[in-house]
């Protein structure tokens, strides 16, 4: 009777490891809505163009990602008032997101082209899609990406 | 997706002949990919097109350009290419060429730039099944052929016979709730899939999908239509649909997410917890994980009621076998006789090495 009881605990601890959603899909979709929300509030005109990579290859996404995260600190608010609402946003778009690994890509940060920030948002976006598509579980183990 | 060179297209075909003249230009490639599993690229039907097109591909930074391996042909001319899942790349800037010729002359269509994730065309949901809930509510469910579901929203459409228009809600999940039936109508559902934010950038809706009928046919004339059949199969219950409901359908999809994310885990937690009681309770289990320091102070009880609390206890030097030092509870100390009697009894215990009571009994 004893081992049974040990036997359903560990079965149950287990199956509770399992069926946990993915957590990284969840923060690529909550990292993908940050960045909308920093589009609306973020300063578009008169302001410094920064370096935006556009769709890295599988061997340059750290590279990708530290540049976006570098770039987010020079934007500016649109005005005062939301003020807020952009430290906010900038604050969770800062925290590293990827796993720390080693990473040899041919283009640097500098080699990507300087955009406006509305330019340089959507392609940060675009690469959270490919993330988040990425991370999604797949039916039939198909995948064109 | 139209080319931006569309505009100059009529004024260079007029240069090349009676073929290319003739036969209205082509409007531009549009590339669709049917739920990521082929893609098709037109660029015009075999009514207005006669000259002999190709057409070429590339993606940004692998550059083997490369011509259509399958075309599409309407009338004995080429219309499309058709493009299989490995020679699909998304996330990845896609070109595309077409080369008219005619004549021995030759015209280049260019193409926008493309990114294949925002030109996916998912396949209509399919199983459109509805289930009568407790408390007169219905829920309408339904599956995707598409692999990823968390990159889809869908688009429930619905209409009684009462009804003059189709009302249309959008939805996140697979699962659609009206509160409240009513019992007099007969009801029409539709459900389209597009691929959601989190995973691309389009517009292209799927197909309708099969619609599923639910209700009380009887009283409806002349204003059902084709669209309505009668399916006595499905069970009888109607639902009526008002404004207020609509929006009281998002909250119901809220408090069914909140089920899923409170409710289960702590239904979880509260059977490990009992689990873990049972286990406590089975003492045989629970000696093995938490060892017992055996006390012999219940063998002096005898000796404390004699003696009325006033006695020594010493240990004799007989003892030679080494003891591990927790098993091994000396007392040093002599035992106090407590003020009430037999009330309560103190006793205190020093526990020694085994060096430490060879020396003593020495």
């Amino acid at each position: 009777m004893e081992r049974m009881i040990i036997f359903c605990m560990l079965f149950f601890c287990f199956s509770m490891v399992l069926t946990a959603t993915s957590p990284k899909a969840m923060k690529y979709k909550q990292l993908s809505k940050t960045i909308d929300h920093l589009k609306d509030v973020v300063k578009d005109k008169d302001v410094e163009l920064l370096h935006t990579p556009e769709n890295p290859g599988d061997g340059c996404l750290l590279t990708a990602v530290t540049c976006f995260q570098n770039g987010i600190l020079k934007l500016q608010p649109r005005n005062s008032q939301v003020n807020a609402t952009f430290a906010k946003t900038v604050k969770i778009l800062r925290r590293p997101f990827l796993p720390v690994s080693e990473e040899h890509c041919e283009s640097s940060c500098e080699s990507y082209e300087r955009k406006k920030p509305q330019e340089f948002l959507n392609s940060f976006s675009k690469l959270m899609q490919k993330l988040f598509k990425n991370s999604t579980a797949e039916r039939y183990g198909k995948s064109t990406i | 997706m139209a080319v931006p060179g569309a505009s100059l297209v009529p004024i260079l075909l007029l240069g090349l002949g009676t073929c290319l003249a003739a036969s209205p230009s082509p409007k531009g490639v549009e590339c669709i990919l049917f739920n990521e599993e082929y893609m098709t690229c037109t660029w015009g039907s075999g009514q207005t097109l006669t000259a002999n097109y190709s057409l070429y591909y590339w993606y940004e930074n692998k550059l083997p350009v490369v011509e259509c391996q399958q075309y599409l042909w309407d009338r004995s001319v080429r219309i499309g290419c058709r493009f299989e899942q490995s020679e699909i790349i998304q996330f990845q800037a896609f070109y595309v060429r077409v080369n008219a010729s005619c004549n021995g002359q030759t015209l280049e269509i260019p193409s926008n730039r493309m990114e294949l994730q925002n030109l996916v065309k998912p396949e209509a949901p399919v199983n459109l099944t509805i289930h009568n809930m407790s408390g007169n509510q219905l829920q309408l469910t339904w599956s995707s052929p598409y692999p990823k579901e968390q990159c889809l929203e869908h688009v429930v459409k619905y209409k009684s016979n009462k009804d003059t228009s189709w009302t249309n809600q959008e939805v996140k999940g697979v699962i659609f709730s009206f509160p409240s039936v009513d019992y007099e109508k007969y009801y029409t559902f539709y459900v389209r899939s597009k691929i959601n934010n989190y995973c691309g950038n389009t517009q292209l809706w799927s197909e309708w999908s099969v619609p599923v009928f639910w209700g009380n046919n009887s009283t409806s004339k002349g204003s059902s239509g084709p669209e309505r059949p009668r399916s006595p199969r499905r069970p009888r219950s109607v639902l009526t649909v008002s404004p207020r409901l609509v929006a009281g359908v998002a909250e119901e999809q809220l408090q069914w997410f909140w089920i899923h994310t409170v409710l289960i885990p702590i239904a979880s937690c509260l059977l490990l917890l009992v689990l873990v009681v049972l286990l406590v309770r089975m003492e045989r289990v629970w000696v093995i994980i938490m060892p017992r320091i055996p006390n012999p102070s219940k063998n002096f009880d005898d000796l404390f009621i004699t003696h009325n609390g006033d006695f020594q206890v010493r240990w004799l030097p007989w003892l030679t076998t080494p003891l591990s030092w927790w098993q091994l509870p000396t007392p040093l100390t002599p035992l106090c006789p407590s003020r009430n009697g037999s009330e309560s009894l103190k006793m205190l215990w020093r526990v020694s090495s085994p060096t430490t009571v060879k020396a003593s009994a020495t």
